[in-house]
Order: C-alpha cells, then structure tokens, then sequence
C-alpha cells in the first residue's frame, strides 16, 4: 500500500479504537425506570474499568412553580397535585394545610379526621404500590434476576397468583375508599381551607373499619413477605448491607405528643444515622415573601 | 402459536396519573397481561429506549402516550413511538389537549428558567447555571434535552390515531378501548374513545340544572356551604360541566367540587374555554356594563378555570405579549 494512504489508514484505525473503547467505557441506563419521573444515567469507566464519572441528568422540567403565581390559592390543592399522579394526595393535603395557615383557620375535628383518613389510606396504597411494583421487584424476584423479571408480572410469577390477587384487591379497596372521599383517587378533589368538601355518611362507616382491619392484617403480611422472600436470602441480606447499598442517614418525620408517627400533621422528629434524636419542634415556619415580587406581572415587566 | 399483540405505554410531560390509571384496572390486569405483550412501560418495567429503537417499524400494534410535549426529547419519543406503532393513542388530557402543564403557555421560556434556577424563594445558585443541552466528559459528552418554547399536545407533534380524555382517564374507559383494539373493529380515526355529550348529560345533579341559569354572583368554594344536592351553576359555583366531555361518571360531583373540564371539549366544540365563556356569560344576570363588570370580576382566574386542560388546544394557544 502506498504510505501515504498507510498513514492515514493508521491514524483513522487509532481513532476508531479509542472511540470504540471510550464508548465501551461508557454505561448509558436511559430512561431509569419504576418511579414516577424521567432519568438519564451515564457512567464513565476509567481503562482499569473502575466508575471514573457519574452523570444522572432529568431531562424533563414543566415549571408548576411558575405557572402557579397569581393563580387563586385554593385552586392550589387539584394543581399542584398534577406535580404527580403517584403522589398526587400528599402534594394535595401540603396544599390544603398551606390553605388553613393562609386563612388562619383550623379544620373542625371530623373534617380533621377525614383528612387523616384519606392520608393514611393513601400512605398504605402508595407504599404497597411501592412494594409490589416500583422498588420492591428488585427484591422479590431475586438478586440475580434478569431485567424481564423485576417487574409486577414477575413479582406475581414469584410469589404466585393468589398473594397477587390479594395484592391487586386490597390496593383496589383502599383507593376506592380515597375517591368515595375525594370524588377522584388520582388527583382528589377534597382540600378546601379550613375543612373537606364531603363528610362519610354514618351508614357508610362500618365497610371502612372493616378495611381497616383487613389493610392492617395486609401491610403486615408484606412485612412476612419481605421477612420470608428477602431477610431470609443471606445473598440479598448481603447486597442491602453492602457499602453500594447502604445510606447512613438522618430521618426525619411527624410525630404526635407522645412521639408515635403522624403522617397528616405533628411536630418535627430528626433521628441521627446513630439512632439520637434531636428535640422535636414546632411545624410552623414562617416566610415572608412579597406579594409583588413573584407575581407575573412583575415578571412580564421584567423581561427584556 | 402467534405472538401477543404488543403494546407499549409512554409518558412525555406527565405526571404519572395515567400509569396510576392503567394499574387501577386491578384484577384486569391480570386479563390484559395474558391478551397482550407490554414491550415498554418505564413507570412498571425496565425496558429501555434502545429496546424500543431495536423493534421493527410498525411491529408495536398500540402505544398510548400520556404527557405534553415541553422538550426535545418528548418529540423524540414521539415520533419514535408513532414509527414503531401501528396505533398510537394520546392518553390523557395532557396528550389530548396539553393538560395542566400547558397553563406553562402564559410564561416565556426564559421566565420559566430564570426563575426556577435563579429567583424562586429556596433557590441558591449564585453562579447562575442554567442546564445546558451538551456537557463534554473527555472525548464525549452527555446531553440534556431543549426545553421548548411552548407546550404542545401530542397531535401537535405526531399524527394520533386515537384519544382518551381525561385526569386520567379512568380505567373502565381504558379497558373499552383495550378490547375495541383487540376487536379489530376499530373506530374511524381521530375518536375520543369516550361517550360525546357534555358531562351536564350524566350528572346526578342534572334535575336541579336550572333550564335558564340566571348568575347573580360567581362564589368560589370556600366561600359557601356546597350543598350536595343541587347544581354547582345554579349555588353561582363555576362548573365546567356545560363545556366538558362526559364519560368520567361525575367522580368530582360525586366529591362534592364543581368539575373543572379535564376530559376536554365534545368533538363540536373548537375551543373549550370559549364555549364555557359563552355559557356563563349568557347567564350573567345584569344588563349594566358596571353591573355585568361586578359579576364577571368574580372570575378570579379565567384561563386557570377556562382553560386549566386545554390552553395548548386553545385558539390563542399561548399567552400573547406584543
């Protein structure tokens, strides 16, 4: 071969090698999946095969805090739960208690408990939905699993049909019971200031205590699922206590007086990763923000 | 043994209310996972979009999209899903009409950006970064999508065969329209796959409906005791019902709020803020042009309770600034 052209041959073969290699280093996880949300992972592995970089990009932004400015503040509660559908109740209730501090009201004590009602209800469902569909594949069908196993159908192939069944009809239940009070179970409609749009009719109660009991007996059998599928895997028990899986942290939550969680409301808890917890105090905090500095109409002045 | 019939579920500019609504079929689902094969559902399985670049063109029989266009990516996603399906549906109101997140159209791009990286009240970011389309790591970089100057539905981007309305729509529509699909015996192109009367039709207020509405007031709904029984309209409640697609089986009414239009216009209506205008606005009790002011400033919001679904679908499409 002429040498000129073996030159450039050589060149071009160099840089299609490092190319290649770079791309080989380089592990794209596009989109992320099982949560509410868009994501986009790159890792960059350095020659001796060790993650050199991490890139977790969200490609997605629609901007609820500005569209929001100026709008009427009760009709917070059923937009900002658009923030999402997984979700939408605890964006919805957020709303609603920023509603009673804007008034200065307090909800009288049945419309109180039918908010603590509707909130519960939805901790267990979101937290089931949790269990058996986003997180919770990862750890039911086995540490080894392929990609087209970690998935609900796969999660019910594991742990057969019946406990599915179970699964899908308690979940069922407890959302039925969140649109009997909301009209909607994904993006409710109850939160008004100082209250609740619709009360429970007194012949409608004994159903719902019975869910009660029944959504209770529930969550802890998961815990047995959880104890019987996962604790007593010592290779899963090895991966959760691992360095890449372990987060020491602090928690933080609602408590009531006597320190029991409260999920609609309460005084706040901080526990240290040590397991020390520091004070409780009170929910309230106060920003002071001027009307006229966020509104859009200062905005529109504003841009050029 | 043929193959399932695949399926695939997307989401753009969404919430993940329409995922919600596909797992609400609850027991069906199980129905629906022996009829078909779910290729790709981000939300629920782990299929990836290079799986989805890797199919066949038209092999996917239906996908439906939920969410709005607001980003390149979304386009992306778009027209990839349409190539790879025979069918593609806009789930949602999102989809359908631009939903929520379409209120964004009152806003410029760069109001949108400079305050959610710079002047919101919890922002700290004094070197002002802004997110930018393309980051060089070595010799390669990683990217981000454009954001959009306004938001669009998904008919805006891509030819759409099918819609199913609604915030979200519920699962006894989307279960309708699963067996249509399977059926074979397909609507003519363009259907909202729901009933096309205004939501008045199904109301279980509907006898208290007053045949002619006078409106002395508007109240918002904290300012008034809600009675149950009777028509949102006639307490001088603002209710999208006149204006808005029924099929949703009044879940708000049934919550004791007023509907606020999410399963969009029926198919002879253009724009549905301006059908619901022109209703109330012919109930208006005054003659007055002080008079008929006073009533008309009670609408403390026009296009967040006009438009709150549709403002993408709109006319005017977007806020005007001259």
């Amino acid at each position: 071969m002429d040498e000129s052209i073996q030159t450039v041959w050589n060149e071009a073969q160099t840089r299609a090698n490092e190319a290649y290699y770079v791309q080989r280093r380089r592990i794209t996880v596009d989109p992320i999946t099982r949560l509410e949300g868009h994501g986009k992972i790159d890792i960059f592995l350095n020659e001796q095969g060790e993650v050199e970089r991490a890139y977790f990009q969200v490609p997605e932004l629609r901007g609820f805090e500005v569209f929001s400015l100026g709008r009427p503040a009760e009709d917070m509660p059923q937009i900002t739960s658009r923030i999402c559908g997984v979700c939408p109740t605890a964006h919805h209730m957020a709303a609603t208690k920023a509603l009673d501090d804007l008034y200065r009201v307090e909800p009288p004590s049945p419309a109180r408990k039918i908010r603590e009602l509707v909130y519960n209800t939805f901790m267990l469902e979101d937290h089931a939905l949790h269990v058996y569909v986003l997180g919770g594949p990862d750890f039911i069908v086995g540490p080894d699993a392929l990609p087209e196993m970690r998935n609900v159908l796969g999660v019910i192939q594991t742990v057969g049909v019946d406990i599915g069944k179970r699964v899908i009809a308690t979940r069922r239940r407890l959302r039925e019971l969140i649109a009997y009070l909301g009209g909607k179970v994904v993006h409710p409609v109850l939160g008004l200031p100082g209250g609740v749009a619709k009360g429970i009719a007194p012949e409608d109660l004994p159903q719902f205590q019975q869910l009660a009991k029944e959504a209770l007996d529930f969550a802890l059998f998961t815990l047995q699922v959880f104890h019987d599928v996962v604790l007593k895997n010592s290779a899963y028990v090895d991966l959760i206590t691992s360095d890449t899986y372990t987060h020491r942290t602090y928690y933080m939550g609602l408590v009531d007086e006597k320190n029991r969680v409260n999920f609609y409301d309460g005084k706040v808890r901080v526990v240290s990763p040590e397991g020390k917890s520091t004070p409780s105090s009170p929910r309230r905090h106060t920003w002071t923000i001027s009307p006229s500095t966020w509104s859009p109409g200062a905005m529109s002045s504003s841009v050029t | 043994m043929p193959d399932k019939p695949k399926i695939a579920f997307y989401w753009c500019a969404s919430c993940g209310g329409c995922e919600e609504s596909i797992v609400d079929l609850a027991e069906d689902i199980l129905e629906v996972a022996q009829a078909v094969d779910i290729v790709f559902w981000p939300v629920a399985m782990d299929f990836k979009r290079k799986d989805v670049e890797a199919m066949p063109d038209g092999s996917i029989l239906a996908t439906m999209v939920n969410g709005s266009i607001r980003t390149s990516e979304q386009e992306e996603m778009a027209y990839l899903l349409r190539r790879k399906s025979q069918i593609l549906i806009a789930y949602g109101s999102c989809a359908h009409t631009g939903g929520v997140p379409s209120l964004a159209n009152q806003f410029s791009k760069e109001q949108i950006l400079r305050y959610v990286y710079e002047e919101a009240p919890s922002v700290v970011n004094e070197q002002r970064v802004r997110p930018q389309p393309r980051h060089q790591h070595n010799g390669t970089a990683v990217t981000l999508p454009e954001f959009r100057g306004l938001v669009r539905s998904l008919d805006q981007v891509v030819e759409v065969d099918y819609y199913l309305p609604g915030c979200p729509p519920t699962p006894k529509l989307l279960k309708q329209a699963v067996l249509t699909l399977l059926s074979g015996n397909l609507p003519p192109k363009g259907t909202v796959l729901a009933p096309d009367t205004a939501l008045c039709d199904q109301c279980p207020r509907k006898e208290t409906k007053p045949t002619d509405l006078k409106i002395n007031e508007f109240k918002r709904p904290h300012w008034t005791q809600i009675d149950p029984n009777t028509c949102f309209l006639a307490q001088g409640i603002i209710c999208m019902g006149p204006a808005t697609r029924s099929g949703c089986e009044a879940q708000c009414i049934s919550g004791n709020m007023p509907c606020t239009g999410c399963f969009g216009p029926t198919s002879r209506v253009r724009d549905q803020g301006a059908k619901i205008l022109s209703s109330l606005a012919s109930s208006v009790n005054a003659r007055e042009p002080e008079d008929i002011e006073k009533i008309l400033d009670g609408i403390a919001d026009p296009v967040g309770t006009f438009y709150r679904y549709s403002l993408a679908k709109s006319l005017l499409r977007a806020k005007v600034t001259r």
